[in-house]
């Protein structure tokens, strides 16, 4: 049985921590990790509470595939409702703590209330303790784990928790495992900082069995042998889209003003593999999450002369690099084709526990409110923040991970910030969460999945890729996002990874080791459909139930009126208003975007 | 004359020998058409890939059709996705 059947309870409020038994019902129809999280969030908490609120909880949760040999099975995911958005919050990372969770014996971490006093969460197997943060509160994500892993004296203990970021309610502050891997979007790690929970220290011994271990290991090694597409994704990570995609004309450049940055191949995988004029090369190395087979992740240095680290040793180290929606958010989206500073940013965003994507959109939406002359250097505290400043990017990271000066406003995220200044339509969000690194104009299918994405803007809710490289034309678009919804639901709940997806993996591969690792039959086609459409409508309903609607289903003006200027979309603005209605009927939702009662009982959501 | 070609991401790797980074120049007779173009560049068959030519993607039932002209630019993408 791939799941521990066991969930740890803690409330802060009372300081009670209970271990109980799986819902093994909920596990059948939702399988894990998101999708069961979704479910037990669903029915514990009401939508409409306020995201910062003691009746907001928060759901750490591994999937049946977590902590197994299956190829990156190191997957967890927090699931709460989104600071940043009001909207149901599914925030999936890598790394060694979600296998460490899964090996502690537990499916889920459930936590709830809110602690008078900062504390920390130590768990060993069985034993359960809160801990006094005192020590540990106002200090960045990279000092608590090496305070606490001083404290401790276990190499193999994992810790996912937040920086000042998350203290200081940044609305998309995240929560950071292992140093630099994070469960990033929505503001799961303000949820943490309204609840004065600071990390959750991790260590298990107990293993993770599945159903048929031969079995098993046989169908890890068959699909291990179908992943011929990895060396790319181990070289150049991510960021090999960037070239993709400005080449295409679908890299938002200076808050979506255009789709193409003249800067890019000065942030692309040529520029980070190649010596700069000091001799410094910015990637180290590859790294991988437990149980790895592809190795995307950039471990990269900041030259030591540049501007942002001079006279700075402690982040002279290697660390977390850029991935492609980083250079992105901190690069083309701000103007700045400066590498060094898009990594020195990247490497605030991790310290302080910050979403690179929400700070650059957040920090290009002020770019552009400074450029038209809604704020100044009054506002900004002296800085001229204009597109393109480097010196800027650095100073305003910094500010708002430590919830100081400027970096207050912009820490609110681009939605807030925007309203705040008068200029609602230059916010580049959808349900208040900043895009990601593709423009809904060239990239129609994509412009689809980030409107109706439950989460808010998001390029891992679907999967248009491929059909929106092919064609800009709409016919098919609403039956690909739908369908990938639904699919990608199925796969962030097995506690895999999506990317062996784009590396030779098709969806029947993950289906078998789910087949091979839990106990019912998972070998069907028709069940891997309907539990993933059965994951996608609940988070509709959270929503809906929250208080969001069709109205929340849309784009910013920019992308719906103000024609793309160059590549292949140039001329074109995004067509959601065709594409809609035929979405939601496929969906078997009503044309006010709400499921209807017989796609309600076909899913056993009724 | 020749043309710029691009080859962005793992489709690089297909580059002829003594090509810079992602980029190499092919040679093309006058009125030879995209498709003999693309013919050149020994990219196997079942790696797909876009063809941008000039900042407009052309659709592969068209290859045969267009004529390569001087100053023309090319960009192969490989489709990847996710990030």
């Amino acid at each position: 049985m791939a799941w521990q059947q066991q969930i740890l309870r803690v409330n802060l409020s009372n300081g009670s921590c209970a271990i109980e038994p799986l819902n093994m019902e909920w596990a059948e129809a939702f399988l894990g990790s998101r999708g069961l999280g979704s479910k037990y969030l669903f029915e514990e908490m009401d939508p409409a509470a306020d995201a910062l609120s003691a009746e907001n909880k928060i759901i750490f949760a591994t999937g049946p595939l977590t902590g197994t040999m299956a190829s990156t099975g190191g997957r967890y995911t927090v699931i709460t409702k989104g600071a940043l958005t009001g909207a149901i919050a599914c925030s999936n990372s890598g790394g060694k703590f979600g296998g460490e969770l899964k090996m502690a014996g537990y499916d889920l971490l459930i936590i709830e209330g809110e602690s008078e006093k900062p504390v920390y969460l130590h768990i060993e197997d069985e034993k359960v303790e809160i801990c006094d943060a005192s020590e540990i509160w106002g200090k960045t994500v990279w000092e608590t784990e090496e305070l606490l892993a001083k404290k401790y004296q276990d190499p193999l203990m994992r810790f996912a928790g937040i920086g000042q970021a998350g203290e200081t309610l940044c609305r998309y502050a995240c929560v950071v495992n292992d140093k630099h891997r994070a469960a990033g979007r929505s503001g799961v790690g303000a949820v943490m900082g309204s609840k004065k929970i600071k990390t959750i220290a991790v260590r298990g011994t107990k293993g993770v069995r599945n159903k048929d271990p031969k079995a098993f290991y046989k169908i890890v090694n068959e699909v291990n042998a179908r992943m011929t597409d990895r060396d790319e994704m181990s070289r150049d990570g991510t960021l090999a889209m960037m070239d993709v995609t400005n080449g295409f004309g679908s890299l938002p450049t200076r808050n979506n003003r255009s789709v193409r940055f003249e800067g890019a191949n000065k942030l692309n995988p040529e520029a980070m593999h190649t010596p700069n004029e000091n001799g410094h090369t910015n990637i180290v190395t590859n790294g991988a999450c437990f149980g790895c087979t592809i190795g995307c992740g950039r471990i990269c240095k900041i030259d030591p002369t540049h501007f942002s680290v001079k006279d700075r040793p402690e982040y002279h180290g290697a660390s977390g690099g850029l991935e492609y929606e980083t250079a992105y958010a901190l690069g083309s989206a701000c103007g700045v084709d400066d590498i060094d500073a898009a990594t020195f940013a990247g490497f605030i965003c991790n310290e302080y526990g910050m979403d690179p994507i929400s700070l650059g959109g957040s920090i290009a939406a002020a770019m552009e409110l400074f450029d038209i002359g809604a704020i100044d250097e009054s506002t900004t505290g002296g800085i001229k923040l204009e597109f393109g400043s480097a010196e800027a990017l650095c100073q305003i990271a910094e500010l708002a991970g430590k919830g100081e000066g400027f970096g207050v406003d912009i820490a609110m995220g681009s939605k807030r910030l925007c309203e705040k200044y008068g200029h609602p339509d230059l916010s580049m969000t959808v349900k208040g969460q900043e895009f990601a690194a593709y423009d809904g104009r060239s990239m129609q299918g994509m412009g689809l999945a980030y409107a109706t994405s439950n989460r808010g803007a998001c390029h891992l809710r679907a999967d248009p890729y491929g059909h929106d490289f092919e064609t800009t034309e709409i016919e098919g678009k609403a039956e690909v996002v739908r369908d990938s919804q639904r699919d990608v639901a199925f796969l962030d709940s097995s506690g895999l990874c999506l990317f062996p997806g784009g590396c030779g993996w098709g969806l029947e591969d993950y289906r078998s080791l789910v087949d091979a690792a839990c106990e019912s039959d998972w070998s069907s086609d028709e069940r891997m459909r309907e539990t993933g459409e059965r994951i996608w409508v609940l988070e509709k309903l959270f929503n809906l139930r929250a208080g969001l609607g069709k109205k929340d289903d849309t784009l910013p003006k920019r992308i719906l009126e103000e024609p793309a200027d160059v590549g292949t979309g140039k001329g074109l603005v995004c067509r959601l208003d065709e594409m809609l209605p035929e979405y939601y009927e496929l969906c078997g939702w009503d044309a006010e975007g709400v499921p209807t009662s017989e796609t309600l009982q076909r899913l056993g959501l009724d | 004359m020749d043309i710029s070609v691009t080859l962005f991401g793992g489709l690089r790797h297909f580059l002829p020998a003594g090509s810079s980074f992602n980029k190499c120049n092919i040679s093309a007779a006058d009125g030879a058409s995209l498709e003999a173009l693309l013919q050149q560049i020994p990219i196997p068959a079942n790696k797909p890939y876009i063809v941008i030519l000039n900042d407009e993607k052309v659709s592969r039932e068209n290859y045969a059709e267009i004529t390569i002209q001087e100053k023309d630019e090319v960009v192969l993408l490989p489709p990847i996705k996710g990030g």
